[in-house]
């Protein structure tokens, strides 16, 4: 990992002036469903689950352009790299950040991070309500309240014995409210991390997430 | 000069429409093979299971190609607005040097740049907030000093470059 082709000598053009749509879309997606759902929706309802299934959507997408998308968006411009991201906040400190042409080293190591605790709230949301679809879960739920309880006791009466399943389920609902906590502590680490940044290099790095320049007439 | 910007923003709609095609084909797909899995547990060997696990995989190779394909409109873009920029830069620099040796004044200098985009004695004239007697000297000066006939010529000289030899090459594939 010596010297990484990220680093840009000169001029400093960095990161892109527009984030290629998908990166847009996928961010500010994941961004919404995980404020609503940690805020605003109950856990277990409709909307909760159908906005999970939608972050699992978004999660993937970004997956595959990781591998798929345009340079920067590639997961080989942002290697995760702890010592060069302790270096990135020295620099920070000292008020001289470097430029790069992706996210920033220590950028990259939350954006892995974040993923990380997205796939863990999603897969333990999927162990909670037995991988059902938001359409299962609207049927089942119409169903209950048209007065046919049947629904819930064929999802208790499943393969494995009660006392397990319960623990599981129990663990499950534990991890999943500890990675949501952290999705929500490492999004208001990002936001100070875009704000430092953005003081440090004198450029306003939100523009490139929304717009970019595609206002600005010559 | 609005041709530029607007092929520009009109790729980014295009891209950023391809990218919301292939977000809702995303989700669709984790829809289905949530159900894939759901029937996989129920009864693996029924026929509704695997035409429905046939199709979900096609969708999934769709977006596959899909994103490939949004990948490749985006650097091709990129490229284009590149070259453009460079071009545009290269012609206004031989455009400069041109008239730096044929020893065109500052004032010949931008009735020339004027002239060069299309722009007619009148309107050169309203440009500069000069009467329409003095752009007409000033250009006639210009096509002297460049050993043009007139403007037709003039604008010819510059474009000849760009075009290379296209007209031999032309005329040989016509015959």
């Amino acid at each position: 990992m010596a010297s990484p082709r990220t680093r840009s000598i000169a001029p400093p053009v960095a990161p892109p002036d527009l984030w290629d749509p998908v990166v847009r879309l996928t961010h500010w997606g994941v961004a919404v469903a995980v404020l609503l759902n940690a805020l605003v929706t109950k856990g277990g309802s409709l909307t909760h689950v159908s906005l999970g299934w939608l972050v699992m959507a978004l999660l993937l997408l970004r997956l595959v352009w990781g591998v798929l998308g345009p340079a920067e968006a590639r997961f080989s411009a942002f290697p995760p790299n702890p010592v060069a991201a302790a270096r990135h906040l020295r620099q920070l400190l000292s008020g001289q950040p470097g430029y790069y042409s992706s996210h920033n080293p220590a950028g990259a190591l939350m954006v892995y991070v974040f993923w990380a605790a997205l796939a863990v709230v999603t897969a333990t949301g999927l162990i909670l309500t037995g991988g059902a679809t938001p359409m299962r879960v609207a049927a089942e739920k119409a169903a209950v309240a048209s007065g046919d309880w049947s629904a819930l006791i064929v999802k208790s009466d499943g393969e494995s014995s009660d006392d397990e399943d319960k623990g599981l389920r129990h663990t499950a609902e534990e991890v999943h409210e500890v990675a949501a906590n952290l999705l929500l502590f490492l999004a208001a680490l990002h936001v100070a991390g875009v704000v430092l940044e953005s003081r440090a290099m004198r450029r306003n790095l939100v523009k490139p997430m929304i717009l970019g320049d595609a206002h600005r007439r010559k | 000069m609005t041709g530029a910007p607007d092929i520009r923003s009109a790729g980014r709609r295009q891209t950023m429409a391809l990218s919301i095609f292939l977000l809702i084909q995303t989700l669709a797909a984790v829809f289905f093979v949530g159900d894939v899995i759901g029937d996989l547990r129920e009864d693996p060997g029924s026929v509704h299971f695997i035409f429905e696990a046939f199709v979900t995989g096609t969708l999934v190779l769709g977006i596959l190609f899909g994103a490939f394909a949004l990948r490749r409109t985006i650097e091709l873009l990129r490229a284009q607005d590149q070259a453009l920029a460079v071009a545009r830069g290269a012609l206004s620099d031989v455009i400069d040097r041109q008239f730096q040796s044929w020893a065109l004044t500052p004032a010949e200098r931008d009735v020339g740049f004027l002239a060069l985009k299309g722009l007619d004695v009148a309107e050169i004239a309203e440009l500069r907030g000069a009467a329409q007697g003095t752009v007409r000297a000033q250009l006639t000066r210009i096509y002297s000093k460049a050993g043009v006939s007139g403007r037709a010529q003039f604008a010819a000289f510059f474009v000849e470059d760009l075009l290379g030899e296209g007209v031999p090459t032309q005329v040989a594939e016509a015959s």
